[in-house]
C-alpha cells in the first residue's frame, strides 16, 4: 500500500471535518461524524459482499441488527462494552454466514431474495422472543463506556467511532490484497473460471458473508450505543435498503465508497433540513419535499455516476 | 368449517391483489430484465390518482379509475422512455435502486399534497356484502376476485391473440432474435413498462374499498415479491397462483397456527421454495441463472 | 500503516479535546423564543404528526399576533425524523445545537422518544408533553421531563373495568397490534379485568399494516367472545367492525384512544355504529360547536385548508399550555423556572372540552383520566365523565 494513497483521502476527510465542525458548530459535526463512520462500518459489509464478492444481498440490516442486540443484551449483563463489541461482530459473522448457506443452490437474484427473507425472519424472531429482546418494546442501551469513564459527548464517540473505522478499513484492505480478496474477485467475474482454478466458490461466498455480516455486526455493536434504544423495526427492509443505496452511492468496488455513501445517506437529509430552513412558505415545511430530494439525490447517482462516487471499476 | 370459508374468501381477494402486483413485478422483469422496486408505489399513485380524479375533479367513478390506471400506466412508459432504459445490461442492483429512488420521489411527491399526508379516504363501491346461505362475502372482496380473473383472461388473450402481445412474449424469450426477426425491442419495452404499471394501478383501486387510500398503502408489495418467486419470478401464470397461494396460506395460518406465526409465513414459505425449489413452484424453464 | 495508526489517535485526541457547548437559557434570546418539535411527518404515524404540528402552529401564532410572551415571539422549529430513532436523535441534535432550541415539545412516536429524550435532557432543555405511552416519559422524576398523557395502560385499566362493570360482559377479549403500544394496551386490560376477577379470554394480535384481519376476528368469535376490546388504529378498528358485521358477529367492541377519530366513522359509516372507544379530548365536530369552537374550527380550516381533528385539538392545547407557563414563568425565561411555573398552574377545561391538566413537584403526568364514548348516528358521543 503505497503512503500517499492513504494519506491523501484521510486528509481529505480531515479537512471536510474541520470545515463541518466550523460551519456547523463541534457538536452537531462531531455528531453527524459519529452515525458516518458508524454506517460507513456497516456499509463496508455491503461493499465486501456485493462489490468484492459479487453477491446480492437484501438483507444486510439483519446483520446490523444481531450486532446490535448483542451489544445491548451483553452490556446489561455486564460484559464491558469494549469487551463485548468482538461478540457484537461474531454474532454478525455468525448471521452472515447462516444467511449465506443457500447460495449453494441458489445463484443471483435468486439469492438475493433468500436473504431478504432471512432478514424478515430476523426481525420476527427479535420481536417474538420477547422474554430475551422485550419486543416491540425495544431495549435501552447504556452509553459506550471503559473502566469509569463513559462516551457521553460527541467528540468522544466521534473519536471512537472514527478509529473503529480506520482500523476495519485497514484490515479489510489487507484482507483484499490477500489470497482471499483474489478469491471473491474471482468468483465475482466468473464463478466457473474460479472453480477451475482451484477456489471453491462456496467456500468463497461463505467468507464473503461472515466478513461482511462482522463488520455490520461491529457497525451494529456501536450505533446501539450511539442511539441508545433499538427495537426490531429500526433494522427493517428501508435500513437494509438504506446499506445498499449507501454502498452504491459511494461505489462499491472501492472500500472508501462506504464511507462517501455513508456521508450522502446520513448527512444529505440533514442537509436537505438545514437548507429547508430557509426556505419560505409553508410548502417547504411538506415531509414530501425531503423524500423527494433524497429519492432525486439516489436515482440521480444511480445515473450518472453508476460505478459511484468513490468511482474505479475494480481492483 | 364456516369460519373456515369465510377466511378462505378473505385470504384468496387478499391473495388475487398479492397476484396482480407480483404479475406486475414479473411482466417487467421477464421483459426487460429489470427488477422493480417501485410498484407499491405505482400501486398507492393509481389509488390516489383515481381518489383525485373522482372525489377532487369529480368525474364519475368508472371514468376516474380507467384515467388513473391509463395514467398510471403512461407514467411507466415515460419512466422507461426517460430512465429505465439505461439500466438494461447493468447488475440487477443498479435497476433495484433506480426504482427506489424513483420510488421515494413518488412517496414524497404524495405525501407534499397536506391532504394525502393526513387523512386516509375511501373510495365509495364495493361496501355491501352478498349472502349466500350461511356464506357472507364481501363485495370488495369479489370485486378483486373478478376483476383479477377478467386482466387475466385478457392478458392471456393478449399474449396469445395480438400482435404486440406476441411480440413482447418473442422479446422476453430472447431479445436479440426477436430483434433480428424485426420486433421492435426498445417499444416492447416501454409497452411492458406501461402495462407493469397500469397492473399495480389496478390493485391500488381493487385495494381501495378494503384498506382505503392512504400514503403508505404500497407496503403491500413487500408480500408481492415472495409471490412472485414462489412463481418462479418468469412465469406470468405463476406470479398469479403464487399470490393467491400466499393469501390462503396466510390467512388459513391466522386461524389455525399459533398466535404470530401468520406474519412470519410469507418468508418462511419464500425461503422453503427457494430452497426447494430453486426454479420457483411453477418453474422448470429457464429460472435458474437469475442474471 | 503505522502512519494511519498514528494519525487516527491524533485526530482522536483532538476530538476529545473540543470544547461542549455550554447551554444557559438557550433558545431564549430579547425577540424570540425557539421550540424545537421532532415530528413523524412520514412514518407510520404520519396521519398524526401533521395535525399535530398545525395545531401548535396556529397557537403559536395567535400568540404572536397577540405581541408574543413577554415581547417575545415564538418560533416552531419542526423535524420529521418518520418514526426512526437515527434520524430522531439527528434532528434532536440539530435542534439542540444549531438552533438551540429551548424545549422540546410532543416528539412523535416511541422509538424516537426513547433515542432522543438523553439527548434532550443532557443539553438541559425541557422534554414536554411527548406522543409516547412509555413511562420514562415521566418516571423517575426529572425536573425537566413532563408528560401529559398517561400510558394507555392507565387508561385502558380504567375503561375495561367500567365497560365490563356497565355491560356485564363474562368473555372479554383483546385485538392488539403487535408491538409497544399493543403491549401496553394488553397490560392495562388484564390489569382492569383482574381487578374484577375476570379472565381475559382470548387475545389475538397482527401486524402492523396488516391487510386482512378475518383470520383474527375468525378466531376470536371462535372464542365466543362478548366484549373485544382493540389496541388497533383507525384502519384496523374499521377494518375489525367491517369484518365482524360481515359475518353477522354483533358483538360489541371497545377501542383506544388511537382508535377515537372521526376518521373512525368516516371510514366505516354504518359498520361501526354503535362502537365504544376511549376518549381523552373530544373530536372537534363543527356540528353543534359553542360559537368559540366554531370560531377555532373555522379560523383552522382558513389557515390549513382541511378541517381540524382529535390531534388538531391535542397540538393546540399542548402549545397552549406552552404559552401559559410561559407567559407565568415572566421575563426571565430559563428551563427550570419555566418547570417550576408548570408545576404549580393548574390547566382547568377549554371550550374543547379537555380534561384538567395538574403537574405538582413530585408528579410529572398531567392527567390519567379519559373517559368513554359512542358512536352513535355517525358521530362519536361521549358517553360517561371522567373515569377514576
Amino acid at each position: 500500500m503505497r503512503r500517499t494513497a492513504v494519506l491523501r483521502p484521510l486528509l481529505a476527510w480531515a479537512l471536510l471535518l474541520a470545515l463541518a465542525v466550523a460551519w456547523l458548530g463541534a457538536d452537531f459535526a462531531f455528531g453527524q461524524a459519529t452515525l458516518v463512520a458508524t454506517y460507513a462500518i456497516a456499509g463496508l459489509g455491503v461493499v465486501v459482499i456485493i462489490g468484492q464478492a459479487g453477491q446480492i444481498v437484501l438483507g444486510q440490516g439483519a446483520f446490523v441488527a444481531l450486532g446490535a442486540y448483542a451489544q445491548a443484551l451483553l452490556v446489561q449483563a455486564g460484559v464491558a462494552p469494549l469487551a463485548a463489541l468482538p461478540l457484537a461482530a461474531a454474532a454478525g459473522a455468525l448471521g452472515g454466514a447462516l444467511a449465506s448457506l443457500p447460495a449453494g443452490r441458489l445463484g443471483g437474484l435468486y439469492f438475493g431474495m433468500s436473504t431478504l427473507a432471512f432478514a424478515l425472519i430476523v426481525e420476527e424472531l427479535l420481536v417474538r422472543w420477547e422474554s430475551l429482546t422485550h419486543g416491540s418494546a425495544g431495549l435501552v442501551v447504556p452509553a459506550f463506556g471503559l473502566a469509569g469513564w463513559t462516551a457521553g459527548t460527541p467528540a468522544a464517540q466521534a473519536a471512537i467511532s472514527l478509529a473503529v473505522l480506520l482500523a476495519v478499513l485497514a484490515v479489510c484492505a489487507r484482507l483484499l490484497a490477500s489470497r482471499l480478496g483474489r478469491a471473491w474477485r474471482a468468483v465475482r467475474e466468473d464463478e466457473a473460471a474460479a472453480a477451475a482454478c482451484g477456489i471453491a466458490p462456496a467456500a468463497a461466498k461463505l467468507r464473503a458473508f461472515a466478513v461482511g455480516g462482522a463488520l455490520s455486526g461491529l457497525a451494529g455493536g456501536l450505533y446501539a450505543h450511539w442511539i441508545g434504544f433499538i427495537s426490531p423495526e429500526q433494522f427493517g427492509l428501508v435500513f437494509s435498503f438504506e446499506l445498499l443505496m449507501l454502498a452504491f452511492i459511494g461505489g462499491t468496488r472501492r472500500l472508501a465508497g462506504a464511507a462517501w455513501g455513508a456521508l450522502v445517506v446520513v448527512a444529505i437529509p440533514q442537509l436537505i433540513a438545514v437548507l429547508r430552513d430557509t426556505l419560505p412558505g409553508d410548502w417547504a415545511r411538506s415531509a414530501g419535499l425531503e423524500l423527494m430530494l433524497f429519492g432525486a439525490v439516489v436515482v440521480g447517482v444511480v445515473l450518472l455516476r453508476p460505478q459511484g462516487l468513490a468511482g474505479g471499476s475494480g481492483r | 368449517m364456516l369460519a373456515f370459508l369465510q377466511v378462505l374468501s378473505s385470504g384468496i381477494a387478499i391473495g388475487c391483489v398479492y397476484g396482480l402486483v407480483a404479475l406486475s413485478f414479473v411482466l417487467i422483469f421477464k421483459a426487460t430484465q429489470t427488477v422493480s422496486f417501485m410498484q407499491g408505489d405505482l400501486l398507492m399513485l393509481g389509488g390516489f390518482a383515481g381518489l383525485a380524479l373522482h372525489l377532487a375533479a369529480g368525474w364519475p367513478l368508472a371514468l376516474a379509475a380507467l384515467a388513473a390506471v391509463l395514467a398510471v400506466a403512461l407514467l411507466g412508459a415515460g419512466l422507461e422512455r426517460a430512465v429505465l432504459r439505461r439500466t438494461i445490461g447493468q447488475p440487477h442492483l443498479v435497476a433495484v435502486l433506480l426504482t427506489f429512488g424513483l420510488g421515494m420521489m413518488m412517496r414524497g411527491g404524495v405525501a407534499s399534497v397536506p391532504a394525502a399526508a393526513q387523512d386516509m379516504y375511501r373510495l365509495p363501491f364495493a361496501a355491501d356484502t352478498l349472502v349466500l346461505g350461511p356464506l357472507v362475502l364481501a363485495a370488495s372482496h369479489l370485486w378483486v376476485i373478478g376483476a383479477t380473473v377478467v386482466l387475466a383472461l385478457l392478458l392471456a388473450a393478449f399474449f396469445r391473440h395480438t400482435r404486440a402481445g406476441i411480440a413482447l412474449r418473442a422479446c422476453a424469450e430472447d431479445a436479440r432474435s426477436a430483434a433480428l426477426m424485426g420486433v421492435p425491442v426498445a417499444r416492447m419495452h416501454t409497452l411492458a413498462w406501461a402495462l407493469g404499471a397500469g397492473l399495480a394501478a389496478v390493485a391500488g383501486l381493487l385495494l381501495a374499498p378494503i384498506t382505503f387510500v392512504h400514503l403508505n398503502m404500497g407496503f403491500i408489495a413487500l408480500k408481492a415479491f415472495p409471490a412472485a418467486v414462489l412463481g418462479g419470478l418468469t412465469s406470468l401464470p405463476g406470479a398469479l397462483a403464487g399470490g393467491v397461494f400466499l393469501g390462503v396460506a396466510e390467512a388459513l395460518a391466522g386461524l389455525v397456527l399459533p398466535e404470530g406465526a401468520k406474519d412470519v409465513v410469507p418468508y418462511v414459505l419464500l425461503m422453503a421454495a427457494l430452497l426447494l425449489f430453486p426454479t420457483g413452484l411453477a418453474g422448470g424453464r429457464g429460472g435458474g441463472d437469475g442474471r | 500503516m503505522k502512519r494511519l495508526r498514528s494519525l487516527a489517535l491524533a485526530l482522536s485526541a483532538v476530538m476529545a479535546g473540543a470544547p461542549a457547548h455550554a447551554a444557559e437559557a438557550a433558545g431564549v434570546s430579547e425577540r424570540e423564543i425557539v421550540v424545537g418539535h421532532v415530528s413523524d411527518l412520514s412514518g407510520p404515524i404520519a396521519m398524526l404528526g401533521t395535525p399535530v404540528r398545525d395545531g401548535m402552529l396556529m397557537r403559536f401564532d395567535e400568540a404572536n399576533a397577540a405581541g408574543g410572551v413577554h415581547g417575545r415571539m415564538l418560533r416552531l422549529v419542526v423535524e420529521d425524523a418518520g418514526y426512526d430513532p437515527k434520524r430522531g436523535v439527528l434532528a434532536a441534535r440539530k435542534l439542540v445545537q444549531r438552533d438551540k432550541a429551548f424545549a422540546f415539545i410532543a416528539t412523535m412516536g416511541t422509538p424516537v422518544v426513547m433515542a432522543t429524550m438523553p439527548v434532550v435532557l443532557d443539553a438541559g432543555r425541557l422534554h414536554l408533553f411527548p406522543f409516547s405511552p412509555h413511562k420514562a416519559t415521566y418516571e423517575p422524576l426529572h425536573p425537566l421531563k413532563f408528560q401529559n398523557f398517561a400510558p394507555y395502560q392507565d387508561y385502558m385499566e380504567a375503561a375495561t373495568r367500567h365497560m365490563v362493570e356497565r355491560g356485564d360482559y363474562r368473555r372479554s377479549c383483546l385485538l392488539y397490534q403487535d408491538d409497544d403500544y399493543g403491549q401496553e394496551v394488553m397490560r392495562g386490560v388484564e390489569a382492569g379485568l383482574g381487578r374484577l376477577g375476570r379472565p381475559l379470554v382470548e387475545r389475538t394480535g397482527y401486524k402492523r399494516g396488516a391487510t386482512d384481519l378475518s383470520s383474527q376476528i375468525a378466531r376470536l368469535r371462535a372464542a365466543d367472545c362478548d366484549l373485544v376490546v382493540l389496541a388497533t388504529v383507525v384502519r384496523e378498528t374499521v377494518a375489525a367492525m367491517a369484518e365482524a358485521r360481515r359475518i353477522g358477529w354483533q358483538v360489541d367492541m371497545l377501542v383506544t384512544a388511537s382508535g377515537y377519530s372521526a376518521q373512525t366513522h368516516e371510514l366505516g359509516g354504518d359498520t361501526v355504529e354503535g362502537l365504544y372507544g376511549v376518549s381523552v379530548l373530544p373530536h372537534p365536530y363543527a356540528e353543534g360547536a359553542n360559537p368559540r369552537l366554531a370560531g377555532w374550527i373555522e379560523r383552522y380550516h382558513a389557515r390549513f385548508g382541511t378541517a381540524p381533528n382529535v390531534w388538531s385539538v391535542m397540538g393546540y392545547t399542548l402549545a397552549d399550555m406552552f404559552v401559559r407557563t410561559a407567559e407565568a414563568t415572566g421575563r426571565d425565561l430559563t428551563p427550570a423556572a419555566f418547570a417550576r411555573t408548570l408545576e404549580r398552574i393548574e390547566f382547568a377545561g377549554d371550550d374543547f372540552g379537555s380534561p384538567a391538566y395538574r403537574f405538582s413537584a413530585d408528579d410529572h403526568l398531567g392527567n390519567r383520566h379519559g373517559r368513554l364514548a359512542q358512536i352513535r348516528n355517525g358521530r362519536w358521543e361521549l358517553i360517561t365523565d371522567y373515569l377514576r
